[in-house]
């Protein structure tokens, strides 16, 4: 089995478990959580790998239980260093180095869950459980291991133990919101990869315009497949009557670099807040760089010090988790720790030229420009995540700006992508539907919306997008879309 | 240390860190009512309010306190009424 939650077996293995879910009475299903998310792991890959997450449960399981009963503070904290060594030890061996390990699936992911679990429990903000197996399940749990969203036990723990009744409602409206990930995954991004693909392989041949396009359908690749993801992630979630942490808020839609991390990918950016910037700011160290820069350059100047080198190991460490590759500190780190230095340097500057101008502050136009200002700032960043190194992202990012030929939108060499007329069609229209739902999302769910309806619309909706993404959709090899509804026969 | 005149002391902290003197705070204050009072701005907040009246926040309260009384509570809970 695939562990891709659009692959043909795992829809059938989740159909499964979903029933065997509410087969079982209310108090076990959780132990049903469990088996398949051990199933899942154990099918998916390298079966045996399965050890390096259940290690790392059973020495947080360890860990926490002995900061509890552990009352010398000194102590506690050693066993807190050793749990956190021995967890990120792990990661990095398995992801940076190369010994030739096989990393095991979702390492990144559930190293992260499991050692801010083990954090709370050290500032007594949780309380760890007697039964591995409870956290084995959190730990493991399949809807969340594979790319997120990282979880927070003292938010979103205990949920997973309670008896969670059959819920029609919430069933169904899990299962629409899978569709709508399978929507932004098998339409979108598989049809925007076949654009990113082409010209990315080839740079030299595609300069100027091309390079331009072809990142903005990166970023929009990207971001219809990791959200599409946690949409499935969470919609299945729902089905079971859990509710997990969102992970995106229409990111594009942001007017400040700031406020983007606020959008894409929020759990992990909250748990950086949590487990690194806030203790970093909180050493004696940046106490005292903060007390220094106040004394020499002032308040404002020696408050910017500290939060700018503390936000530069923030943001090394998310660049880093990306990948241990340049492009990735660079990419989805260091760049974007750039643009917020500067943009908050740059602030009282924008400020008075605004004031000069008698532009309004909240002005649509504005507040435009600083969205496109925003995504712009953002797709420099992916050219460098998706480039295969930083060298072929410089040079790309110098034949963007290098090479002025707009002509190639009129001459019909679009087409000649990897979407022809009727594809780049359906890539628009696509893209149009993503772009209203996103502009309702913003005021109300849209499910909830939909589900206000009269019968019939509500059924018209909801069959037109499946049909929509059944027909329309792009499956890999051996997978096709008439194999598929035939298959449901 | 009463409950108001706790308020009081930091009404000024928070009108020192946020450079804003009309910043009145309040039981139900949370970071959605102060426009700067975002996660880059909390700890420096923190760390004023730390060594404006001599307490110690811990990490866990630093980041489940909800309100600003929450933050009075924590503060009284340390130097006693």
């Amino acid at each position: 089995m695939q562990a891709t939650f659009t692959s043909f077996y795992f829809l059938c293995f989740y159909t499964g478990i979903l029933v065997l879910y509410y087969l079982f009475p209310a108090k076990l299903r959780w132990g049903v959580l469990l088996a398949a998310s051990i199933a899942y792991y154990l099918l998916t890959g390298n079966g045996i790998l399965i050890l390096y997450p259940l290690a790392a449960c059973l020495i947080a399981h360890g860990g926490m239980h002995l900061m509890v009963r552990i009352e010398d503070s000194k102590k506690r904290r050693g066993v807190l260093l050793a749990v956190t060594a021995i967890l990120l030890g792990i990661l990095v061996l398995l992801k940076y180095t190369g010994f030739g390990l096989l990393a095991p699936l979702g390492v990144s992911f559930y190293t992260l869950t499991i050692l801010g679990y083990v954090i709370d429990v050290y500032h007594c903000i949780a309380q760890p459980g007697k039964n591995f197996l409870k956290l084995a399940l959190y730990g493991l749990y399949f809807p969340a291991i594979l790319s997120g969203p990282v979880l927070r036990y003292r938010e979103d723990g205990e949920q997973f133990y309670q008896p969670h009744p059959f819920d029609y409602r919430q069933v169904t409206m899990g299962l629409q919101r899978m569709v709508w990930g399978f929507f932004k995954i098998l339409v979108i991004s598989e049809r925007m990869s076949l654009v990113v693909n082409t010209v990315y392989s080839d740079y030299n041949s595609y300069p100027g315009f091309y390079i331009w396009l072809a990142t903005a359908c990166f970023a929009f690749q990207l971001y219809t497949n990791f959200s599409g993801g946690m949409d499935i992630a969470l919609g299945m979630s729902q089905t079971f009557g859990l509710k997990l942490p969102e992970n995106f808020q229409t990111p594009f839609f942001s007017q400040t670099i700031s406020e983007y991390w606020r959008r894409w990918h929020i759990t992990l950016g909250v748990w950086m807040k949590e487990y690194v910037f806030y203790p970093l700011l909180r050493t004696a160290t940046f106490t005292k760089l903060g007390k220094w820069g106040k004394e020499k350059l002032g308040k404002k100047r020696g408050k910017q010090l500290t939060t700018f080198t503390a936000m530069f190991i923030l943001w090394f460490t998310v660049g880093f988790w990306h990948g241990g590759d340049w492009k990735y500190i660079i990419g989805s780190g260091l760049l974007h720790w750039g643009y917020i230095v500067v943009g908050e340097l740059m602030e009282p500057l924008f400020k008075k030229g605004l004031e000069k101008l008698r532009i309004p502050a909240g002005s649509r136009g504005l507040q435009l420009l600083r969205i496109l200002r925003t995504f712009l700032l953002v797709n420099i960043g992916f050219v460098f995540f998706r480039a295969d190194s930083v060298k072929d992202a410089l040079i790309m990012l110098r034949q963007a700006v290098g090479v002025w030929n707009p002509g190639v939108i009129v001459d019909g060499s679009l087409f000649a992508l990897g979407l022809d007329v009727i594809e780049a069609v359906i890539a628009v229209v696509s893209l149009l539907i993503l772009w209203v739902v996103s502009l309702l999302q913003q005021k109300q769910s849209v499910r909830e919306r939909i589900e206000s309806q009269k019968l019939p619309v509500r059924f018209i909706l909801w069959y037109a997008l499946l049909f929509y993404t059944i027909l329309l959709g792009y499956y890999g090899p051996g997978y096709s879309a008439v194999e598929f509804i035939y298959q449901g026969f | 240390m009463t409950r108001e005149k706790i308020f009081e002391t930091l009404n000024e902290v928070f009108r020192d860190v946020f450079d804003d003197e009309s910043i009145v705070v309040e039981e139900e204050t949370t970071a959605d009512d102060i426009e700067d009072w975002d996660s880059l701005e909390h700890i420096n907040l923190v760390a004023a309010v730390e060594q404006e009246l001599g307490v110690k926040f811990t990490m866990g309260q630093v980041v489940t306190m909800k309100n600003v009384g929450e933050m009075v509570d924590i503060i009284l809970e340390q130097i006693g009424e």
